[in-house]
């Protein structure tokens, strides 16, 4: 909400700086976002009154006006038409600099000479209108400098108003505000209504509601004989510093009266209503009807309709109709005020895409005890700017609303706030934005809810009263009372942690992507429909194809940001990322499963001066599960992966007993080109939940053996499809003595040789020759058993 | 008996042999030469052996003298030259340590990851423990029990996702709050750092991003004690100098609310593009627990009250790091996650 200082001052008396009063106003729960100051981008121009005017002896379109500008008077030459004798104008004189710089000189028109010029409103720049000379406000001085006209100078504040406070949506509940801070009461405007005419409201329209839950209330004034002309510059110049376009002087009062009071209106030519009647209805059907802006709407059941003899005429509080416009040749006014249904006006302006000012402000709320008043404000605007007979009396609803008060305990402020104020201090705080107790009681008062507080509902709102007030700067900060708890271990956050922990010092960069993917990602990833990962959890109102599911796999958010950085250039990288992935489920929600991706492209290093890196192969992957596995006490196993994205032959999933707790392995050439990769990656993919499940990171102590460890060698060929893990695995079991066995060299020259290193150690005694010995014998005739393996000798 | 033996001849031929010495392995050779046993000197006592007793004494004397001198002269030589040759190996170790060392290989967390960390630290230390809850959240946790009921003019600043009627992407981690609340009684004290999601995509939104929300509920928690609270954090997290203030604000499931504003890190209150020239920065959301959040979840607001508080983890990291586009956080560009 824009606030004009200038039109808050005609509240409450300004006697502070508006930089100054934005900070209050923000402290006080009024957000000053901006402060817009307004000058005249004109100099030198002086108010002058025409006295008398005569033809340009050379020129039948100009005039020679005599313009007084106090001390003297001077023939002013001019072309423009709506001048009359007695009307006060800008007189730019010689030296003078109007809008865009444009310099005044002395000069001849048409031979006479004219020492200035009169100006149009555009000419000074304070609007577009280049129709005629602007006429000055009568009340400005002759003589004096134009540039310090009421409302050419001005600062306007910028007010982001909480939501919840549709009061504040008007000078009037920003005036409120102000005068609570600087201990004034905002004014409400004065004026007289001139009702001296014969005709009353009550013979000429009549008014019926159906619904008095929709409209609980509600008042038509009527104003008749108007000419239509442009407001006066003062309120086009107030409308438009609150972010308004002017429009006709009856549109802009109504726009006036609800910037002013908060309460929108809305005029109708009187002419155009059948029957000369009003109705409040409530749809009960498809109803079509066409909108001021030529749009055709659709009205369903429970939308409220302002309706004539034949039809509607009006979407209550959201826009009027085609059909009973305001036009230029509008003579009569019949003015409606209301109070709607905020929720109803909210659901049909929301299903119509209309938010229009009106809207905005009935939706929250308005004032129910001042809907005539900005009637009556409206109406005698309307009146000393587009003249007319005001119309005696009115006709209106008013179901009367309970006002609603609200029991507070001292003790209960105090108790929650942590700040001991006076009891005194709070009746006096909340006095000052209009909330007055009704009656005190031994711990406690009552307060009364004025009709625009509809935010204030029970206690905690009455306390959230007196905190502003008295300043939250004012609160202490204290430390909680109570014993400090100790908050258990998290396990499943150890672990997180750890893991993060464990794969940045391999060496890999942490990602975070959006949890989405496009469904494209499951076919590029070849998931087969029977495959859980093909069931997404689908967007309902995505923002864009790459975030229309929810992801059932993280690689495929890793691969993407793997050719991002090789298309800017990079060539080695090692990545990971931990989040989640979503199952669609039976359930009411989705099941939800934390995973964990690493993946490696490219080497180590691109280059070193000495032993250069070689590139990453499956051993690297396969070398980091085992790592993370061996840090979180992870028995796993491998096997062949029958994923589809992977290379066969260089692919393997991951088991913890049993179960499949991930893969890892080199990603398939042709999935890697639909992500435009074309290097090698590996890539592997783990179920964190089953990591935790199935490992353990509480380390426990053993006893460093107080006997040497005894190493053996052994060499053995090979059938080349005969898997080592076999061998090794076999000799492993063979005695508890074995605590290692290893692969210190593989080669191929006939056949296939390998080298292992065992490692033997006892806890109880040093191990001699023989016992070393006999189960080597056992270790050699193990191996061998297996099919195509052979002692190498 | 006239013989005698010449001790000159016997000096001048050590010297003849010594002078020209060069190395060590020439030191070896010579001592072999003058002291071995077929060396100068046995050649002279021997000879020794052949003169009178008066001679043999005098003689004696001065051979012996002679050899000592020589050999304390030799092993002097001897210490210098293994001395140099220590030196010219050593010479040949010398490498260019300009040259570059071989930096070892490590990732970095993401910075989000970082922030989160570290928030999650401060609150650990002030007895805050950290719970979590679905992404994919009913409707009713996101927003009917925090007190945003359907048509609330609150749900319009969110711009959420829908799964389905009914079912959303959580758009804050509030949810969280009441589930935690339904499971179990007061005293609860946690925090709930997580993913949200909302749809809006441009310069400064992300449709993911990241909370914390904080809940404190037990008898007697004030208003006062969320000001301690979080003048604790965020001086913890900015440095002990932050300024702060608390402002009023609305938001649907705490009242009184707050705002919390720090003093602007890049002006240092002067002014600036970041903070609109107001010289402070919003940081978090807080409030007093709104009673009928209470009562939603089956706590009696007239026996326990409670605060909470969110923060945007991005917009923290933003100010900590000094990273003046959100969207640099999802590009996840190995130049831009190297550096912190
Ligand atoms: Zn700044």
């Amino acid at each position: 909400m824009r606030i004009p200082c200038e039109w808050l001052n005609e509240f409450v008396v300004l006697d502070i700086d508006p930089h100054d009063l934005a900070m209050r106003l923000t402290m006080r729960g009024f957000e000053v976002e901006a402060i817009e100051e307004y000058r005249p981008t004109f100099d030198g121009v002086c108010v002058g009154q025409i006295m008398a005017i005569d033809a340009h002896p050379n020129a039948g379109n100009l005039t020679v006006c005599s313009v007084n500008v106090g001390l003297e008077t001077l023939p002013i030459v001019c072309g423009a038409k709506n001048i009359r004798i007695g009307d006060k104008v800008p007189l730019a004189l010689v030296g003078a600099r109007l809008a865009g710089n444009f310099l005044i000189e002395k000069r001849a028109i048409r031979g006479v000479e004219s020492p200035g010029m009169l100006c149009s409103e555009k000419e000074l720049g304070l609007s577009d209108d280049h129709s005629g000379i602007f006429i000055v406000p009568e009340d400005v001085a002759v003589g004096s400098k134009l540039a310090e006209m009421k409302g050419l100078n001005d600062s306007v504040l910028d007010i982001s108003v909480p939501p919840n406070r549709g009061d504040c949506l008007s000078v009037l509940g920003i005036a409120r505000e102000v005068g609570s801070i600087l201990n004034q009461r905002a004014k409400l405007p004065m004026f007289k209504l001139d009702t001296t005419g014969s005709e009353d409201v009550e013979d000429r329209i009549s008014l019926a509601i159906t619904d008095t839950d929709a409209c609980p209330r509600y008042v038509l004034r009527m104003i008749k004989g108007i000419s239509i002309g442009p407001a006066p510059f003062w309120m086009r110049n107030r409308i438009q510093k609150c972010g308004m376009r002017p429009i006709n002087a009856i549109v802009d009062v109504t726009n006036y009266v609800m910037l002013e009071l908060g309460q929108p209106l809305h005029a109708f030519d009187y002419h155009a209503l059948a029957d000369k009647r009003i109705e409040v209805r409530v749809a009960e059907g498809d109803t079509a009807f066409r909108t001021l802006d030529g749009e055709d709407r659709k009205l369903v059941a429970g939308d409220i309709m302002i309706c004539d003899g034949s039809g509607p005429v009006a979407i209550a509080g959201i826009m009027g109709g085609e059909n009973s416009e305001i036009t230029a040749s509008t003579k009569d006014i019949a003015l409606e005020s209301a109070f709607f249904n905020p929720l109803s006006i909210r659901e049909t302006a929301r299903r119509l895409g209309i938010r229009s000012e009106a809207s905005l402000r009935f939706e929250k709320g308005v004032d129910r005890d001042s809907v005539d008043f900005a009637a009556e404000r409206a109406i005698f605007l309307m009146n000393s700017t587009a003249g007319g007979t005001v119309l005696k009396g009115k006709r209106e609803i008013h179901e009367k609303g309970s006002g609603r008060s609200i029991f507070v305990s001292f003790a209960k402020i105090i108790d929650i706030l942590g700040v001991p104020i006076e009891h005194s201090g709070i009746i006096s705080a909340l006095r000052s934005v209009d909330l007055h107790i009704l009656r005190e009681e031994e711990n406690g008062f009552v307060v009364s809810v004025p009709g625009f507080r509809h935010d204030l509902e029970e206690y905690m709102d009455i306390i959230e009263e007196v905190a502003r007030i008295y300043g939250y700067d004012h609160v202490p900060a204290t430390t909680p009372a109570g014993a400090q708890q100790v908050q258990k271990r998290n396990r499943k956050e150890v672990y997180l942690k750890g893991m993060k922990e464990y794969l940045t010092s391999c060496g890999f960069f942490e990602l975070v992507n959006f949890a989405f993917f496009n469904i494209k990602d499951i076919e590029s990833f070849r998931i087969l429909p029977s495959d859980p990962r093909s069931s997404c959890v689908p967007i309902m109102n995505p923002i864009g194809k790459d975030y229309e599911v929810m992801r059932t796999f993280v690689a495929a958010n890793v691969l993407k940001s793997i050719a991002y950085n090789l298309n800017r250039g990079a060539k080695n990288l090692k990545f990971f990322e931990m989040g989640k992935i979503f199952f669609l489920d039976g359930s009411s929600l989705p099941v939800e499963y934390p995973s964990v991706c690493f993946a490696m492209t490219g080497r180590e290093r691109e280059y070193f001066w000495r032993d250069p890196s070689p590139e990453y192969d499956f051993f690297d992957i396969k070398g980091v599960v085992e790592g993370l596995a061996d840090r979180f006490g992870l028995q796993i196993s491998v096997s062949r992966s029958t994923e589809e994205f992977l290379n066969r032959n260089r692919a393997a999933d991951i088991l913890a007993g049993e179960t499949k707790i991930g893969w890892m392995g080199e990603i398939r050439g042709e999935v890697l080109r639909s992500y435009g990769i074309e290097q090698t990656v590996y890539c592997a993919e783990l179920r964190s939940d089953l990591i935790v499940q199935h490992g353990s990171v509480d380390a426990k102590y053993r006893p460093i053996p107080r006997f040497p460890q005894v190493t053996r060698d052994f060499a053995f060929y090979m059938d080349e499809n005969t898997p080592v893990g076999a061998i090794i695995d076999r000799i492993r079991g063979v005695s508890p003595l074995i605590t290692g066995v290893g692969v210190f060299d593989m080669f191929k020259k006939e056949t296939k040789s390998i080298a292992l290193r065992v490692v033997f150690q006892s806890f109880e005694e040093t191990l001699t020759d023989e016992t070393v010995n006999a189960l080597q014998e056992i270790i050699i005739r193990e191996a061998t058993s297996i099919q195509g393996v052979m002692l190498r000798t | 008996m006239g013989e005698t033996l010449n001790i000159d001849d016997l000096r001048n031929r050590i010297e003849n042999e010594i002078s020209p010495l060069k190395t060590l392995e020439d030191l070896k050779k010579i001592k072999a030469t003058i002291l071995g046993r077929k060396g100068v000197f046995s050649e002279y006592l021997d000879a020794l052996k052949l003169l009178d007793k008066d001679q043999k004494k005098v003689f004696g004397k001065e051979i012996n003298r002679l050899k000592a001198s020589t050999e304390a002269r030799l092993n002097e030589m001897e210490t210098a030259l293994i001395e140099a040759e220590r030196a010219k190996q050593e010479e040949l170790t010398w490498i260019d340590i300009t040259m570059p060392g071989k930096v070892p290989v490590l990732g970095r967390k993401h910075p989000i990851t970082q922030t989160f960390e570290e928030i999650i630290r401060v609150f650990s230390s002030l007895g805050f423990a950290v719970a979590e809850g679905p992404d994919i959240e009913l409707d009713y946790y996101n927003f009917e029990a925090l007190n945003i009921p359907k048509h609330h003019p609150a749900r319009d600043m969110q711009d959420t996702f829908y799964i389905k009627p009914g079912v959303v992407l959580r758009t804050h981690t509030s949810p969280v709050q009441i589930r935690v609340m339904e499971a179990q009684l007061p005293p609860v004290k946690i925090i709930s750092p997580g993913s949200v999601y909302r749809c809006d995509h441009d310069v400064s939104h992300t449709p993911m991003f990241h909370q914390v929300e904080g809940l404190m509920v037990d008898k007697h928690v004030r208003f006062s004690d969320l000001k301690g609270i979080l003048s604790v954090f965020i001086q913890e997290i900015f440095g002990a100098n932050t300024r702060l203030r608390f402002r009023p604000s609305y938001f649907p499931f705490t009242e009184p609310s707050a705002e919390v504003d720090i003093g602007c890190v890049i002006c240092e209150g002067a002014g600036c593009r970041v903070c609109k020239d107001t010289g402070w920065l919003e940081i978090l959301g807080s409030g007093m627990v709104h009673p009928q959040v209470l009562r939603n979840v089956g706590y009696d607001p007239e026996e326990v009250s409670g605060f909470a508080f969110g923060m945007g983890v991005e917009r923290i990291a933003m100010l900590r790091f000094g990273i003046d586009d959100i969207r640099q956080f999802y590009y996840n560009d190995i130049r831009f996650l190297s550096q912190f």
